[in-house]
């Protein structure tokens, strides 16, 4: 199975050589498609200092079709469901958009930047993407709040 | 080439090559640009599309026919997404040799190779030169392998057994010699120290009761330097001073132990102590800046206000025990300054409230002194009016007591009226020389004015 060396291999160098605030483990050691990832939410963003887990899971046919990310620690953010999936919506992730080159580290990584900047344009969770839009104090409070109650 | 013809043709490839070229452990580093964005390994046998980007050619035909919609000519680059109907299999010289040159340990490095070849021989090697690659053993009755260096020129099978002579050990024929020469424990060997000759398998045993085997004193560890003879160690013991002192050694060793170990616990504790000690301070200085803050000026209370967060960004840049040390020298005399200063304040409360007592004092003083007055000119009015009605009762008694001399002044009743007039007007040293009774009861002011004097 290539996949099976491509994730291994990716694993390996993940962690070996963590993207900051990012870490990642297997969430069940014989099974290399089901990852854990503990992510640290990005100073300046009302996400600091929470602590999220992350599901990431990888197709069979990796890299061949995208990782799907979902947030198991709830989470006040326009692009993640607010259910208990949590599924992130990132554009890089669509299967029309997906790359086979492109890599986890760097899925990782534009989901953590999607943290400190939301796309309100390409939310699921339309009402927090208005608040964001408009009432930005507001969102930032909410979401300061839901980190404390959730991700601490 | 067209998309069909290509995956024709990594169809046909032939597929059960001898090593995975994907999983061979590499050695040296190479060049990012070299890797297959799909499988991230350096390239292997690498095609190249219209857009310039190069992939491994199995890994390319996986994602074709995963991303290419049912029978269409054309898909999607996995870089770039680009539209592609044209696989190139010229890819430029350079790229493959780089790759091949890229250095691996040889895959049979299990079976013991150490070897370290360049990725492009190592087909070759393993094919041909590697010494552990398994080979099915020569003898056809034999089912097991045996490694290529193994086999001699003589294709002789390496897995018969061979009973020794000696030990009736089963040995493999192609270690009999050595175990006949050097490990079979029917030979005998001599002991280094007492050159007694003895079975190898026994040699052991016999190391353990030699007699002329150097064995260090029992005193060892408490630095007895002896190293003697088995037969004459016990001679040693019994005169070693060492040996003697030892259960003494033991008991200071076991008592050292244990203060040891008392002394860690009492570090520790002193250890929160101080850390205690180190926070009541801080908080100290903390209440204590605090206050200085709010006794001063609006003004001064501001800038100290934007001197304090300055101050304690210093505190936490700086070495923390030194700056704690100077930070408390240094806040012990505002301390005391404040101390001073609150002091003073409350002195000058003390003496505001002293003067403010003592006002209130003599105003009671005052208005009680006025009742008493009023009270005295009651007193007086009513003592007045009794001496008025006593004098009015009297009257007539005097008047009886003095008819005899009243009757002389009877004809000049006028007259005395007059003096009496008189009298009144002038006082009472004109009348003193007249008689009581015709004074009296007309002077009843005078009698007031005595009973003040009273």
């Amino acid at each position: 199975m290539g996949s099976v060396k491509r994730i291994s291999k990716e694993l390996t160098e993940l962690t070996e050589s963590p993207p900051a605030g990012i870490r990642v483990e297997l969430a069940d050691e014989s099974n290399v498609y089901e990852w854990k990832v503990h992510m640290e939410g990005p100073e300046g963003s009302p996400f600091h200092n929470g602590k999220f887990l992350i599901k990431l899971s990888l197709p069979t046919e990796y890299p061949f079709k995208p990782p799907t990310v979902s947030f198991a620690t709830k989470i006040y953010h326009p692009n993640v469901t607010n259910d208990e999936k949590g599924s992130m919506c990132l554009g890089m992730l669509r299967a029309d958009e997906w790359k086979p080159s492109s890599k986890i580290a760097a899925v990782l990584q534009f989901a953590r930047q999607l943290l400190a900047e939301p796309m309100p344009d390409d939310a699921v969770e339309g009402r927090i993407a208005e608040q964001y839009k408009n009432d930005r104090v507001r969102y930032e409070e909410v979401a300061r709040e839901w980190t404390r109650k959730y991700a601490c | 080439m067209n998309l069909q013809d290509f995956l024709a043709m990594e169809e046909s490839r032939d597929r059960d090559e001898l090593i995975d070229l994907r999983s061979l452990d590499l050695v040296s580093e190479y060049d990012s640009h070299l890797m297959c964005p799909i499988c991230h390994c350096p390239f292997v046998e690498p095609v190249r599309l219209q857009c310039d980007h190069v992939f491994c050619g199995s890994c390319l035909s996986s994602a074709i026919t995963t991303f290419r919609s049912a029978d269409s000519d054309e898909f999607p680059c996995p870089s770039c997404r680009n539209p592609t109907q044209k696989v190139s299999a010229s890819v430029p010289r350079l790229l493959i040799n780089m790759c091949d040159e890229i250095r691996v340990r040889c895959p049979l490095i299990t079976e013991g190779c150490q070897e370290i070849i360049p990725r492009g021989h190592v087909q070759s090697h393993v094919e041909k030169y590697c010494g552990y690659r398994l080979l099915p053993c020569p003898d056809d009755s034999c089912d097991q392998m045996t490694r290529s260096k193994d086999v001699g020129m003589d294709q002789k099978c390496i897995h018969r057994v061979r009973r020794c002579s000696h030990c009736e050990e089963d040995i493999l024929e192609h270690e009999y010699e050595e175990h006949e020469k050097e490990l079979c424990p029917i030979l005998e060997v001599a002991c280094v120290d007492c050159e007694t000759v003895v079975t190898r398998g026994a040699l052991q045993e016999h190391i353990e009761s030699c007699p002329e085997v150097a064995l260090p004193c029992t005193a060892s560890k408490y630095a007895c330097p002896v190293k003697i003879r088995r037969a004459d160690i016990a001679a040693h013991e019994q005169s070693c001073p060492i040996v003697a002192m030892g259960p003494y050694f033991e008991a200071q060793n076991t008592r050292l132990m244990s203060l040891e170990s008392s002394m860690r616990h009492l570090q520790q504790r002193n250890e929160i102590f101080e850390d205690g000690l180190a926070n009541i301070r801080s908080t100290l200085v903390e209440s204590t800046r605090l206050r200085a803050n709010s006794n001063g000026s609006g003004q001064s209370a501001q800038s100290a206000r934007e001197q304090q967060p300055s101050a304690r960004a210093d505190v936490s840049t700086d070495d923390p025990a030194d700056i704690a040390a100077s930070v408390f020298s240094s806040n012990a005399t505002t301390y005391l300054l404040s101390l001073h200063e609150s002091l003073r304040e409350e002195v000058s409360q003390l003496s505001h409230a002293i003067t403010d007592l003592d006002a209130r004092a003599s105003m009671a003083i005052m208005n009680e002194c006025l009742r008493i007055k009023e009270d005295m000119a009651h007193t007086n009015a009513a003592v007045n009016s009794v001496r008025m009605q006593v004098q009015w009762l009297m009257n007539p008694r005097l008047h009886q007591g003095t008819r005899g001399g009243a009757v002389r002044s009877n004809s000049s009743e006028n007259e005395g009226t007059r003096t009496q007039m008189a009298s009144s007007a002038a006082g009472p040293s004109h009348t003193s020389g007249q008689s009581l009774g015709s004074l009296r009861p007309r002077r009843p002011s005078d009698g007031g004015r005595e009973g003040t004097k009273l």
